[in-house]
C-alpha cells in the first residue's frame, strides 16, 4: 500500500507556510500566521505574524497584531501590537506598530511610525515653546 | 506536524506552490499545487484546483484534482470535479459529482 496519506492534523487556527512553500494572493482570517516559505501577495490576519529566517514576504500592505520578523519583508506593515526585527531580518517598508523594536544584526529601510509620547525638549508635551510648533518630528510623514 | 497548514480562520485566495504536503483546514480559493500528500479538513472549504501526490478529503472541495498516487474521498466529504489518479476511494457518506479517471 502507498502510504503517502497524510495523518497530520492543524492545531487550530493557525497557519504556517512551510519552507518549502509559495503562496502568490492574499491571505486573510483569524489566527496566527507563521512565514517560513515565499509569500506574494497582502496579508491581513487577526493573529500574529511570524516571518521566520529564510521566509519572505512580497507585499503591498501587512496587516496583523503583532508582527516578528526574522526573514525579508518588501512592503508596509500596520501592526495593532508590537513590531520585532530580530537579528538577520532583512525589511524594507514602513512600520507601524504600538511599539517597534530592531535588534542588532537587523536590517531596515523605511519610515517607522509608532505612537509614543515624545519628552517635552523635543517638542512633544510642550510644544507651544518650539518656533514653529508643528512639531511631532519622530511621526512626521 | 505538516509543512504548511491553513488553519480554521484562515483563507487564502491565490496559488499555494510547495514541494512538500499541505493540511488545509480552512479556505482556499486559487490553485494548490504539492509535491506530496494534501489533506483537506472536516470545515475546510477549497474551490481550487489540486495536484499532489495523495488527497485525502473530508472537508468540501470544488475543483479538478490529479494525484499521482492516490484520492481518498472520505465520510463528509463533499466533492464537485473531475478525479484523476490510479486509485480512488470513495467512503460511504461521502458526496461526490464528477468523473473519475483512473487510468493514468
Amino acid at each position: 500500500m502507498a502510504q503517502a496519506r497524510t495523518h497530520t492534523r492543524s492545531d487550530g487556527q493557525g497557519a504556517r507556510i512551510g519552507s518549502a512553500a509559495r503562496v502568490r494572493g492574499r491571505i486573510h482570517g483569524d489566527g496566527d500566521l507563521l512565514v517560513e516559505g515565499q509569500v506574494e501577495g497582502d496579508l491581513a490576519i487577526r493573529g500574529d505574524l511570524t516571518i521566520a529566517e529564510g521566509g519572505s514576504v512580497t507585499s503591498k500592505a501587512v496587516e496583523a497584531q503583532s508582527v516578528t520578523i526574522g526573514g525579508t519583508l518588501e512592503g508596509d506593515v500596520s501592526a495593532t501590537g508590537p513590531v520585532r526585527l530580530v537579528a538577520g531580518a532583512k525589511v524594507r517598508g514602513n512600520l507601524r506598530g504600538s511599539a517597534v523594536a530592531i535588534d542588532e544584526g537587523a536590517r531596515f529601510s523605511g519610515q517607522l511610525d509608532c505612537e509614543f509620547d515624545l519628552p517635552p525638549e523635543l517638542g512633544g508635551a510642550s510644544r507651544n515653546d518650539g518656533r514653529d510648533g508643528r512639531g511631532r518630528p519622530a511621526t512626521r510623514r | 506536524m505538516a509543512s504548511t497548514v491553513i488553519g480554521a480562520g484562515i483563507t487564502i485566495e491565490g496559488e499555494v506552490t510547495t514541494d512538500e504536503d499541505v493540511v488545509v483546514a480552512g479556505t482556499l480559493r486559487g490553485k494548490l499545487t504539492a509535491k506530496e500528500g494534501v489533506t483537506i479538513e472536516h470545515g475546510a472549504t477549497v474551490e481550487a484546483d489540486v495536484a499532489g501526490a495523495s488527497l485525502v478529503v473530508a472537508g468540501s472541495l470544488t475543483g479538478n484534482v490529479t494525484a499521482a498516487e492516490r484520492v481518498d474521498l472520505q465520510q463528509g466529504s463533499r466533492v464537485i470535479g473531475n478525479v484523476k489518479a490510479a486509485r480512488v476511494t470513495i467512503a460511504d457518506g461521502a458526496q461526490f459529482k464528477g468523473n473519475v479517471d483512473m487510468d493514468v
